[in-house]
């Protein structure tokens, strides 16, 4: 029996570096309505966002066709604690546009992953070397305890160890 | 559009995945990269299946959600991993179940996905259910656009919480307004007998329901803050202002001493505010809230101003002291929070090293959001404070040192 999809989205968000001090990340989304591009330039090592641009293809009209004031108000912003609500806030002011804030809070989680992706190369291969290397990680960063499912007490990530 | 930092660029749209630049001479390399593909099909007549897969660098899952086309409700939820973090990710997949009797159109979705799945799954599976569901939305609406067929569901209850942030108030020029002049950096401290005369305070705890990330009501935060042996607690609930009222009545209730303040979210970070009492909500411009709190005579500490991230922090990508202590952030504030319960010693330390380098005053504060947390850190001042009026004083003099009670035995924060 065929079974055709009624709706499908692609999402794909890249972070590159043009050069030590300079990541570009992009949010691109391709769906059944949508069509859009965003694109943040970040300063290292600040993590500051210096220049913010993008464009809805699709749908070609409505509250998404203008949203330069909106991806204005990302300059100067860092990203950092809070990131999510200052998108939100700050986004809210000036566009309607709904996939807005979300294709610039995949743009600035992607860079947040990139660097975390440097930290895991680390980790040994290993299994037991790899749950020491990630207890250590705990003890040093509080914040990761019960942060989820693999650090919740109970697990061997966080034997031991008292609650912050 | 034009895209930054080439001289010359070819876009080719080549599949669902990828977007190919070609320069004229390097390719730059990418750092990272996520995938994320759904695919959604009407399982029956009563059931939209979404089918999620999230690819990237790190991570590698799928899940797979069923959900009611009339209620829009989740009805059953299976997920896998392919590539995960660490040994115990596994751990993840019963949790999804959190989410099934979700209403993906609620309002408040988002949020209690990511409080749930988000804290006891794992937040890539909430970062791919959301989308599933986002798309899911979008799907049921093509479908009712096509067939014609009306909405006739009772509309979604409203959040629990206020999750719609009002638009910014003050002006939004990004103006820097004029460096304020620091109050004396605190003149005692290295001296740790202060510790046994000094008051202490903890300036920064959140209470629930003022605070939704807060797990403990102030009733309960106020016990644990003379347990942990406080002078006086400050409550610095997100975006709120609590009524002189019920902090005198507060005061009365438990014969202690309970303070006013606020944490307010600006575009540069979170900022503690004292003396304030007028209502932010949103998002405000830095300068904005500067010259409100200095119209009202008030006090702005820089919370937290290093908290990095969970596996990483800002050292780690080259921040330095000078670097950090050149952000325009520091022209605005009156001090800057270098003891905080919730970021690493790091964190804290390197905070300490930039307001020192600035001559800029020191606080503590636990950050509390349990009442466990409670006096972690703290404020010690030279002088006993008695009210609102003597805490604004007693900031703007400069005589108080950050310490700690709780880890180590009290001591004052190492400089």
């Amino acid at each position: 029996m065929t079974t055709l999809l009624c709706y499908s989205r692609n999402r794909s968000t890249s972070v590159e570096a043009l050069d030590d001090t300079t990541l570009v990340s992009t949010c691109r989304l391709q769906d059944t309505r949508m069509d859009a591009v965003v694109q943040l330039r970040i300063r290292l090592p600040e993590l500051e966002i210096t220049a913010a641009e993008g464009r809805f293809f699709r749908p070609r009209a409505g509250a998404c066709s203008e949203i330069d004031t909106a991806l204005q108000k990302m300059i100067g912003i860092r990203i950092g604690a809070g990131l999510k609500k200052i998108i939100r806030g700050l986004t809210a002011e000036t566009s309607t546009c709904r996939a807005l804030p979300t294709m610039l809070e995949e743009s600035c989680h992607a860079v947040i992953l990139a660097f975390t992706k440097d930290t895991l190369a680390a980790v040994p291969k290993e299994t037991k070397a790899s749950i020491d290397y990630f207890k250590a990680m705990v003890k040093k960063n509080i914040r990761l305890y019960d942060r989820c499912a693999a650090f919740a007490p109970g697990s061997p990530l966080v034997e031991g160890m008292d609650p912050p | 559009m034009k895209f930054v930092g080439r001289d010359e660029i070819r876009l080719y749209a080549i599949d669902h995945y990828r977007i190919r630049d070609t320069l004229k001479t390097n390719v730059p390399m990418l750092k990272f990269q996520r995938n994320k593909i759904v695919g959604l099909f009407l399982k029956n007549d009563r059931f939209l299946t979404a089918r999620g897969v999230l690819d990237d660098d790190i991570f590698g899952l799928e899940i797979e959600v069923d959900i009611d086309l009339e209620t829009r409700v989740i009805q059953a939820l299976k997920g896998r991993w392919h590539r995960e973090e660490t040994p115990e990710c596994p751990r993840a997949i019963p949790f999804l179940q959190e989410a099934v009797g979700f209403r993906i159109d609620a309002p408040d979705f988002e949020r209690r996905v990511n409080k749930s799945v988000g804290r006891r799954c794992c937040p890539h599976f909430a970062n791919l259910l959301i989308e599933c569901c986002d798309a899911a939305n979008e799907a049921v609406a093509v479908i009712q656009e096509t067939s014609g067929a009306p909405d006739h569901r009772p509309a979604p209850r409203p959040a629990e919480k206020d999750s719609q942030p009002a638009p910014a108030n003050g002006p939004t020029s990004a103006g820097a307004a004029p460096a304020p002049a620091p109050a004396a950096a605190g003149r005692f401290t290295s001296d740790p007998s202060i510790l046994k005369s000094g008051f202490r305070v903890d300036l920064h705890i959140h209470s629930s329901p003022a605070s939704a990330c807060s797990s403990v009501g102030v009733d309960d935060a106020i016990r644990a803050a003379k347990r942990a042996g406080l002078d006086a607690v400050c409550l610095t609930d997100h975006n709120f202002v609590w009524p002189e009222k019920d902090i005198e009545a507060l005061c009365i209730k438990h014969d202690f001493l309970v303070l006013g303040g606020n944490e307010i979210t600006t575009d540069q970070g979170d900022i503690l505010v004292f003396g304030l009492s007028k209502d932010i909500r949103g998002i405000i411009q830095l300068p904005a809230l500067r010259r409100l709190v200095e119209d009202n005579g008030g006090f702005m500490i820089a919370a937290h101003p290093f908290r990095g991230f969970l596996v990483f922090d800002a050292r780690q990508i080259g921040l330095t002291v000078e670097t950090a202590a050149a952000r325009p952030l520091f022209c605005f504030v009156d001090a800057v929070e270098t003891l905080n319960g919730k970021v690493t010693e790091a964190e804290n330390s390197f905070a300490a090293r930039v307001a020192g380098r600035l001559t800029l005053p020191m606080t503590g504060g636990s950050d509390a959001h349990a009442a466990a947390e409670v006096g972690k850190y703290a404020t010690v001042f030279e002088k006993p404070i008695q009210n609102q009026q003597d805490l604004l004083a007693a900031l703007k003099g400069g005589a108080y040192a950050p310490c700690r009670l709780r880890s180590r035995g009290a001591s004052l924060q190492d400089r």
